[in-house]
């Protein structure tokens, strides 16, 4: 077993090493960060931004109930779509790294392609498929089925769809890690103790897959909280979401102040959901091993 | 004698700075953002490019269509300048860009009329002197000549209108009468529940439902008159089938019948398609209401920036654009069509382009509409269009 050297941040070897990203997260993120922060004290007046220093802006974060309706919408679609994208991601993967081999290359060649093509083009393309007038109705209607059958466009339901299909891909590709990982004779050995193909795959290979569920999780949820062009073209616009608002009140208000308070609570709310469940995964494992 | 700012530097480095005539003008923040912008540019172009041979450089922000080859490149060549474009994809993201310090590099900007106007009390645009543009005034609308009052700010005038339309109700005469917009009673009709569509464009939707409800936005708002718009607007969105930023899609949605109207929209929306030879798109404008007229007239225009060190190309190329050869291809560009304010441009126009844009419509869209101008109480409308969006989820 290897040494484990202890490192202290008084350590100058580690503090220079370390320089280079302190200094890029300093200037790129928390520098920008602090002034976004500093702006949501001013205020907006006549499309003018008027540095006020006062709290006007909090005040009417935190009176308004619509901008928490359209976050909390946010957050469940965010939700939402983290739960659907492992669902279809996990035998996606499952296959891939288990039964697929032969194909495993142009697999993910094939899903790389799909994830790497330009949103605006295959979120335009489902608009253009669900369409009342669309290739799906126009396919169902061939085979004798009634006109205009798939009616979701414009619906929670189109935006959910587009952004399964935009974000699945992190899913795939985090859980077909974790299952390439995993050691075969764990699962051989739980046959051997008896268990089904079922039990073993829930006690041994699910819970070795955690780190990859985790890991698709917070990357899906962080980017769909900030989807804006699925609500946008598939959901008709009329079920807004976070980044749309965000986006309506820093360029159409032209209110930087409030654009910049409703920035930073999503932000916080996120991080605050992802910090949670990663406590309450931590404490579940903290169960388990005890 | 003065000291420049290169004085100090050796006598080789003195004379390469006269040459590339860096001396007269000195080196200054916008000379230099220019000079790092285009050699960004030419870094772009994959470094194979020669720099810009070009006396000088102009910055232009403006909508998609202004910088149409057929436009520019006759005044680029004739005046030995390069122009660098700043598209806007719209006008309140423009205007905030400018104002965020943007303006120390644009030399020029065309956006809508009421943003042009904002310029003025921003402090970021050059006050124009109507004399200095006669010849230009000469040929226009007498209804956009000076004093054109939406282009004033404390008198003085901020820019040169360049383009118009009118904003009504969009429709496909196929599926629906034109008769039947008289007013914007269908919107609220049950029978259309789930087929109208209203266009996500900040103000656009909300003024024409505010003057249906009898209240005309332009004024000062009381908390009364804000709460109608609120209800008007919660009714609208029980219609709405679809809320659309993109053109493309409502113009769609139109052709193929599953959107009976979009509203805050108008002619900007139906040119392009009629251009098309769709001809069963139009756009039209309610009658007056109760005395208030129902629908709104917008205005493009053009305005120099305070800080342009080039204050002489910056008037040339305003004029440039709405001369009569611009104004004929800004009308009938591929994007969109719409009139001008070059009254000359008309006896270009050729029976078919005179359909397309519905010149025989427009004096009767004028009469019947207000100016588009800064609504006092536009961002408390905004706010409770937000609001009353959410509601409806």
């Amino acid at each position: 077993m290897a040494d484990e050297v202890p490192r202290s941040w008084r350590d100058p070897d580690l503090l220079i090493k370390a320089l280079p990203t302190v200094l890029l997260q300093t200037t790129c993120f928390l520098a920008p960060l602090v002034m976004t922060f500093l702006l949501t004290f001013q205020r907006s007046r006549n499309f003018q931004l008027q540095w006020s220093w006062d709290l006007w802006t909090w005040t009417d974060v935190f009176s308004k109930p619509h901008y928490w309706t359209i976050l909390g919408h946010t957050i469940f679609m965010a939700a939402a779509t983290v739960a659907i994208c492992l669902i279809i991601a996990f035998p996606i993967a499952y296959g891939l790294a288990t039964r697929f081999k032969a194909w495993e290359n142009e697999i993910k060649v094939l899903i790389t392609f799909a994830f790497i093509t330009d949103a605006t083009l295959k979120i335009y393309g489902w608009a253009l498929f669900l369409d009342k007038n669309g290739m799906a109705n126009y396919a169902l209607s061939s085979i004798g089925l009634p006109p205009e059958m798939v009616a979701f466009l414009y619906t929670d339901w189109a935006t959910l769809l587009g952004m399964v299909y935009s974000l699945s891909a992190f899913a795939i590709f985090t859980l077909y890690l974790s299952i390439s990982n995993i050691d075969r004779s764990l699962i051989l050995a739980a046959y051997d103790a008896g268990a089904g193909k079922f039990r073993a795959h829930w006690e041994v290979t699910l819970p070795l897959c955690k780190p990859g569920i985790w890991a698709g999780s917070v990357l899906i949820f962080l980017l769909s909280v900030g989807a804006f062009l699925e609500p946008k073209v598939l959901g008709g616009g009329k079920s807004p979401m976070s980044a749309e608002l965000i986006r309506q009140t820093f360029e159409t208000r032209v209110n930087w102040p409030l654009g910049a308070a409703l920035t930073l609570v999503l932000m916080v709310v996120s991080v605050f959901i992802v910090l949670l469940f990663s406590r309450l995964i931590g404490l579940k494992r903290a169960g388990l091993a005890a | 004698m003065t000291k420049s700012w290169y004085s100090d530097l050796p006598q080789y480095y003195q004379r390469q700075i006269k040459a590339a005539g860096l001396d007269e003008a000195g080196l200054t923040r916008r000379r230099l953002l220019k000079g790092m912008a285009a050699t960004a540019g030419v870094a772009m172009a994959g470094l194979s490019s020669r720099p810009s041979q070009a006396a000088s450089q102009m910055t232009y922000m403006c909508w998609e269509g202004y910088n149409d080859p057929r436009i520019i490149d006759p005044f680029r060549k004739a005046n030995d300048v390069e122009i660098a474009f700043d598209l806007i994809v719209d006008s309140p993201g423009g205007f905030a860009k400018l104002q965020a310090g943007a303006s120390r590099e644009v030399d020029l900007v065309s956006s809508d009329m009421p943003w042009i106007t904002r310029l003025g009390p921003a402090g970021l645009a050059q006050e124009l002197n109507p004399a200095d543009y006669a010849d230009v005034y000469a040929t226009f609308y007498d209804q956009f000549k000076p004093p054109f009052e939406p282009l004033l700010n404390e008198g003085k005038t901020i820019g040169v209108a360049t383009r118009w339309g009118w904003v009504g109700p969009c429709v496909n005469t196929d599926l629906t009468k034109p008769e039947i917009w008289k007013s914007y009673d269908p919107v609220f009709d049950d029978a259309n529940k789930g087929k109208i569509c209203v266009m996500d464009w900040g103000d656009w939707p909300i003024l024409p439902m505010a003057l249906h409800a009898g209240i005309d936005p332009y004024q000062e708002l009381d908390q009364n008159a804000l709460e109608e718009t609120r209800k008007v607007l919660r009714a609208m969105f029980k219609n709405t089938r679809t809320l659309v930023a993109d053109l493309t899609q409502a113009q769609k949605g139109l052709l193929d019948g599953s959107l009976l109207g979009c509203i805050g929209a108008g002619s900007y929306l139906t040119s392009a398609v009629r251009k098309q030879g769709h001809k069963n798109i139009i756009a039209v404008v309610p009658e007056p209401k109760n005395g208030l007229k129902q629908g709104i007239i917008w205005v493009e225009a053009t305005a120099i920036l305070k800080d342009t060190d080039q204050p002489e190309l910056a008037q040339k190329l305003l004029k440039h654009v709405v001369s009569k050869e611009s104004g004929h291809v800004l009308s009938l560009l591929d994007s969109t069509c719409n009139v001008v304010t070059n009254k000359a441009v008309e006896a270009l126009y050729t029976p078919e382009e005179r359909d397309i844009l519905q010149a025989d419509y427009m004096w009767t869209a004028w009469d019947n509409s207000q100016m588009h101008r800064i609504a006092p109480n536009i961002d408390d409308m905004l706010a409770i269009w937000q609001e009353e969006l959410a509601a409806a989820q």
